[in-house]
């Protein structure tokens, strides 16, 4: 069974709050880079960055992180794990923000904060979600939800962008 | 029907055909043009004491219906129409408009070049108007020394707090003219909701735990109102979140440092293009204003804009950056539409339950 829980207003609605969340936390935009998890978190970041940019006028800068060598589920990739810094810029001394579409166990975040090291010392990484579905595994939190959604554990959450999916939303699926 | 007259302050009379109550009255005549919705406006309290003018040159074809009252007692001076519709049909209809003007002791005038008198107030601005039997010195006099009072907000807004519960967040609503609307808005989100006096204290506000706070629209100058309201405002943004409307957008501006200027032409209808800022996406909405908020008077440290006018460029939202606290100047309850603004109580619902933090 699959059920829209957020429509492409709603998620709209979500992408506009979190950007006005954004700034009223870090008191404006400066010195703030937003990193997006590969996929669909790089769309969402662009998403909020384009935002910020009608907002403030400056160009946020956006970067897309690859966790898979990352992942702790996966100790074949770990062995040959790269250590290159996958950002076109530093993110010493930024504020740093890591979109991605879901949090679920947080395996995925602690995967990117690993990815993200060898960047330089930033001032702060926060954590922005489109949706939060619980069963945390890990001592992570999102400091920007779009929305909460709570679930059971064998249910999935899927998430649809237009520039992949071909439309926006939020299914839940059991 | 009988001649009658439509005469303004600066001497000039338009000989008319009477509808609705036979009564003489004095208002400060405006010109709106929606193509529809005059149910809708002429209910709306942001017209208290005023005389609507409306361009759209066929009113009343298709009735009064249940739905479309935005106040208990409309509490208009009159309403000057091109043609008032002989027949109106419509599935919902109860009353005709002529009907219904009668019931509420409200005359109507029809027979008017609408259009002419909309050119004139567009050039002159609002100004005081009657709608008489005849158009003689006397009845100039008489119109010349009419004073209008500027405590509309006090006679329309409820002296009295009220509940109009629901099963969801806790949300007060400080009135100041409200529209029905804004409680048809809240009540579709099962909003649990308090109504209180525009005079209401942070302390009467606190004491009732809301979740989040709405200003309401409402007539007249928000400099007219006592400065206890702003701070109130300044008292209640940073603790729960706010959304303002119409006047209580004023207002809101207000509290944060902006100053209110007089618009010349005034914003009466649903005509014009207002872009979001943030998406940069051009809405429509219904707007009632004879103010704006003066936009160099804006502390870009404090406020963001977040909708402009397209036609005039005139401030049609703001939001302060530090906390979830908003506003608009248009009519975000779609009634009259378009309807395409209400999602705005959806974001407002969200920042509630944001602020509330999740559920597990």
């Amino acid at each position: 069974m699959q059920k829209e829980v957020v429509d492409s207003m709603a998620m709209k609605r979500a992408l506009t709050r979190i950007t006005y969340e954004i700034i009223e936390q870090n008191k404006g935009i400066r010195d703030i880079v937003l990193v997006g998890i590969k996929t669909r978190g790089v769309y969402v970041a662009q998403r909020i960055a384009a935002r910020l940019q009608q907002l403030e006028g400056a160009t946020i800068p956006v970067g897309e992180l690859d966790i898979t060598a990352f992942r702790d589920d996966h100790p074949q990739d770990i062995a040959s794990a790269p250590s290159d810094y996958q950002l076109t810029f530093s993110v010493a001394d930024k504020r740093v923000i890591l979109v991605d579409d879901v949090l679920f166990t947080g395996r995925t975040i602690r995967a990117a904060l690993d990815a993200l090291m060898g960047g330089g010392r930033p001032q702060s990484i926060a954590l922005a979600v489109l949706v939060d579905r619980g069963h945390r595994e890990l001592p992570i939190r999102a400091d920007f939800i779009g929305k909460n959604i709570p679930t059971a554990r064998q249910e999935r959450i899927k998430v649809s962008v237009t520039e992949v999916d071909g439309h926006d939303g939020v299914e839940i699926i059991n | 029907m009988a001649d009658r007259y439509l005469i303004l302050e600066d001497g000039s009379a338009y000989l008319g055909e009477g509808f609705g109550s036979p009564a003489v009255s004095t208002g400060e005549i405006v010109f709106n043009t929606s193509m529809t919705g005059y149910q809708e406006i002429i209910t709306n309290q942001i017209y208290h004491n005023q005389i609507i003018a409306f361009t759209q040159p066929t009113i009343g074809s298709y009735g009064i219906n249940h739905d479309s009252y935005e106040s208990i007692l409309p509490t208009v001076k009159g309403v000057v129409v091109r043609d008032v519709a002989s027949i109106s049909t419509n599935r919902q209809r109860r009353w005709s408009l002529d009907q219904y003007l009668k019931q509420q002791n409200i005359p109507g005038i029809s027979h008017i070049d609408t259009r002419h008198l909309a050119k004139q107030l567009r050039a002159s601005g609002p100004m005081k108007a009657s709608i008489v039997d005849v158009a003689d010195a006397h009845a100039f006099d008489q119109l010349g020394a009419t004073v209008l009072t500027n405590q509309q907000v006090a006679a329309v807004a409820t002296p009295k707090p009220f509940p109009n519960p629901g099963t969801g967040l806790n949300v007060v609503v400080v009135d100041f003219g409200l529209k029905h609307g804004i409680l048809r808005e809240l009540s579709k989100r099962a909003c649990n909701v308090t109504v209180l006096p525009y005079t209401a204290t942070t302390e009467e506000i606190i004491n009732l735990d809301p979740d989040g706070v709405i200003l309401s629209t409402g007539p007249g100058k928000p400099q007219d109102l006592p400065d206890s309201v702003l701070t109130m405002i300044q008292n209640i943004q940073n603790r729960i979140p706010l959304f303002a409307i119409g006047l209580g957008h004023e207002l809101f501006a207000m509290a944060n440092g902006a100053s209110i200027m007089k618009l010349s032409p005034e914003h009466h209808g649903a005509n014009h293009p207002i872009r979001e800022v943030i998406t940069n996406q051009i809405i429509y909405a219904s707007q009632g204003q004879g103010f704006a908020v003066d936009p160099a008077t804006i502390d870009r440290n404090k406020l963001i804009t977040t909708f402009v006018d397209l036609i005039d460029g005139t401030i049609q939202g703001l939001r302060f950056r530090d906390f979830p606290a908003f506003s608009v100047q248009f009519f975000p309850d779609g009634a009259p539409g378009p309807t395409e603004v209400r999602d705005i109580f959806d974001e407002f619902v969200e920042s509630m339950q944001q602020a509330r933090g999740p559920i597990w």
